[in-house]
């Protein structure tokens, strides 16, 4: 019977963000240039399975996602069981960074996808220098929903399989069927009210639009990713996202939607290559 | 009465009958539907995940949970094995300005991944 014992390790680490104490989990594989890797809204570090597991990729670069609090294989915080979760863009910011010095990284490429991208800009635009270089997937300024939030966090029906349900709609059609269902899959185990609370601050929170214009690509380079078949972050919003950053570069993915990590990795590799290899090239 | 897609949503109601995945998903679905295709109607009756019922042409006295209006043309492009962006799901559809939902939304969100299913069922099927 053959067997395969994948490269990735994991770990917890319990680290104060914000002034509260929090039990991370964070997995990562490689060596070299450090890459951390951001998740979208009510999903988990296993978007990025198989960028972790590229062997290329791992060659030269120590690659590092982890599970934000509430989500995945983290805990929430002490005193969650009487909290609405609501992400904001401060504490979101200070989660990042406090992983990024807790895990010794020194100067990473940020990626993130959707609300990690979405951030990922935020943290170039208000922390210049901190990063290397920022790969941002599926993220624009801001967009607000075209659905109602609060559908996803209800009594009397399952918030993840309907946010599922709706998410799938930024799958593009080209996608296995495999990984369209893994990808699906961690909507569907959502904890009750995270993705509410994520999209709480993905769909309302329009500060960055204020802030693009501080992204400095001389510093740090900006490389933006978008599927074509993304319905919430569409080309059009990545294209006026790449347009207010001078300097930074952006490319249109085909057959691909709003995961493309992990909805099609094939597919999505190319892209990915050549995004790192510019920001590798570029960045500090 | 022009109903074109009578066919087309018989074959749809057979192949949910057929499909113990469907009707597991479908199992709290009472509902009806009004599907509206350039205007011609088709009220769609629920039971327990199984669509009993399809009544053809506007009657302002069939109530209906939630309404799906779209075109020929749209559906066309929304049933082909891989749609072009924006024709791959129903939400897309709304998004473009080819397709409107009305109604009890919720009651279509409660239950989004059936209806979506069911909806796309024509991709590998036969069509009309």
């Amino acid at each position: 019977m053959t067997h395969t014992i994948e490269a990735i390790c994991g770990r917890y680490v319990t680290l104060d963000i914000a002034g509260r104490s929090q039990r991370l989990y964070f997995e990562e594989a490689g060596q070299g240039r450090p890459l951390l890797c951001l998740h979208t809204a009510g999903a988990d570090t296993r978007q990025w399975r198989h960028i972790l597991n590229d062997a290329e990729f791992a060659k030269a670069h120590r690659i590092v996602a982890f599970d934000m609090p509430w989500h995945g294989k983290s805990l929430p915080p002490e005193g969650f069981e009487t909290e609405e979760y609501l992400l904001t863009t401060e504490t979101y910011i200070a989660t990042v960074l406090a992983i990024a010095d807790a895990l010794g990284l020194e100067k990473p490429i940020l990626v993130g996808c959707s609300m990690g991208g979405r951030i990922a800009l935020q943290i170039a635009a208000l922390h210049p220098g901190r990063f290397s270089g920022f790969i941002a997937i599926e993220a624009s300024d801001f967009q607000p929903a075209w659905y109602d939030i609060d559908w996803f966090h209800r009594p009397d029906a399952h918030g993840g399989e309907m946010g599922a349900a709706l998410v799938s709609a930024n799958i593009a059609p080209h996608a296995p069927s495999a990984e369209r269902w893994n990808t699906l899959w961690m909507f569907m185990q959502s904890g009750p009210g995270v993705f509410r609370g994520d999209l709480s601050f993905y769909t309302r929170d329009a500060s960055l639009v204020a802030n693009i214009g501080l992204v400095d690509t001389s510093i740090s380079p900006v490389h933006i990713l978008c599927g074509e078949y993304d319905l919430t972050c569409t080309p059009e919003d990545a294209t006026r996202t790449h347009k207010a950053i001078a300097g930074s570069t952006l490319e249109i993915m085909t057959e691909l939607g709003h995961f493309p990590m992990s909805e099609n990795p094939k597919r999505f590799r190319p892209y990915f290559a050549r995004a790192l290899d510019l920001v590798d090239k570029t960045g500090a | 009465m022009d109903a074109p897609l009578k066919p087309l949503l018989d074959r749809i109601s057979a192949t949910i009958d057929a499909s113990p995945h469907l009707l597991r998903l479908g199992a709290l679905v009472d509902d009806s539907v009004l599907l509206e295709v350039d205007g011609d109607a088709y009220y769609l009756t629920f039971h327990r995940g199984r669509l009993e019922n399809i009544a053809c042409g506007q009657n302002r006295k069939t109530p209906w949970r939630f309404a799906i209006r779209t075109d020929a043309a749209a559906l066309e492009k929304f049933w082909q094995p891989l749609p072009e962006p924006g024709f791959h799901d129903l939400f897309g559809l709304v998004k473009l300005g080819r397709a409107s939902i009305d109604g009890d939304i919720l009651a279509l969100v409660k239950n989004l991944r059936y209806f979506k299913e069911i909806l796309a069922l024509p991709r590998t099927g036969p069509r009309a």
